[in-house]
């Protein structure tokens, strides 16, 4: 398991989860999803095999909740324009139909469950609200696009 | 016109109290934090909370709904961002109210009050309270986006007064005893 020669930190853990899972992986939003479905529902305890054999459990628990919280300010930060284009990202990512994706996002609201666990609640909110208002955008914008197909095409709408 | 004046002098100060008071939490979370480093790696990335209120409050994120010319989306990002700074408010004043009854159960056992610190604590709390209470109305009647401007100017304001206050450490010490079990 853990090379008794070298130290191991979780410092180590998170650098590898970020160089070797997370950079793969083409955007935050996706990263953020990722990371909560590493997450336990019933314990909240995060698993990830591949570190769990190289650092152990804490060391790998510490890291991929840092790398969580981490990604989910950096998706609060961001302004609602960037953040629809992360969406439009993780949508032509998911190999999902728009149209589906959208509505099922809009009826389930799983990105609730993406929420890293003892944040700020006012971040909570802001960014439920936010991701919200990018379906809405991504939905008007496909609307937008079949009313009016040789104005703009899908596409570039969903992954700039 | 002069209530108006009053009106947006009155706004400019609530908003001043609210940014101060998150301030003062910043500096207590980043001790926090200095504490529990040994512990643990968590990166600390997070917004600062004058960021989270100019966050919520943007202007950027208003212009690119506007360009959007939905009706139904503009109607939509005014009730989402109304939501979201009514619970910021609430928020703020459901965190003062815990620091000062922790405060008040901590001077109960204390035997050398400051009689003059107590009633100057008691008086600001009020005013918190008071300016809560008007920001609430504030935002349900106007919307958030009329405290844009007054936000960006008062963070101005409370960075500047921040500076030039000498020492925010009994300040300080009473927020620490918000929550002792939070990072």
């Amino acid at each position: 398991m853990n090379d008794p020669g070298k130290l191991v930190t979780p410092n180590n853990a998170y650098d590898d989860l970020q160089h070797r899972t997370l950079s793969g992986i083409p955007c935050d939003l996706a990263r953020l999803i990722y990371l909560a479905s590493t997450r336990d529902y019933n314990s909240g305890l995060y698993h990830h095999e591949g570190l769990f054999a190289r650092y152990g459990p804490e060391s790998t628990r510490v890291a991929l909740r840092a790398a969580h919280k981490d990604i989910f300010y950096r998706l609060v930060a961001l302004p609602l324009e960037e953040l629809v284009n992360e969406l439009g990202i993780y949508v032509r990512i998911s190999r999902e139909a728009p149209t589906g994706f959208i509505h099922t996002w809009q009826e389930l609201e799983p990105y609730r469950v993406a929420v890293p666990m003892e944040v700020d609640s006012t971040m909570v909110q802001l960014f439920q609200s936010n991701i919200r208002l990018a379906l809405e955008v991504l939905r008007f914008r496909q609307e937008h696009s079949r009313a009016y197909p040789s104005a703009s095409s899908l596409q570039p709408l969903l992954g700039r | 016109m002069m209530s108006t004046a009053i009106f947006v002098a009155f706004g400019i100060l609530l908003i001043l109290v609210l940014l101060m008071i998150a301030r003062r939490k910043e500096v207590e979370e980043r001790e926090g934090d200095r504490a529990a480093a040994p512990a643990q790696c968590e990166r600390r990335n997070t917004l600062q909370g004058q960021e989270l209120v100019l966050r919520i409050f943007s202007r950027e994120d208003r212009e690119f709904v506007l360009q959007m010319r939905s009706p139904r989306l503009q109607r939509m990002y005014k009730e989402e961002r109304r939501k979201v700074a009514l619970h910021w408010v609430r928020k703020t004043s459901r965190e003062v109210r815990m620091i000062i009854r922790t405060h008040r159960l901590i001077s109960r056992l204390s035997r050398n009050l400051d009689a003059g610190a107590e009633a100057k604590l008691l008086w600001q709390y009020l005013e918190l309270r008071l300016i809560c209470g008007l920001l609430v109305l504030f935002i349900e009647t106007f919307g958030p986006h009329a405290l844009h401007d007054l936000a960006t100017y008062a963070g101005e304001l409370s960075q500047l007064i921040g500076r030039t206050l000498p020492d925010s450490a009994a300040a300080n010490r009473v927020a620490s005893s918000e929550n002792p079990g939070t990072p």
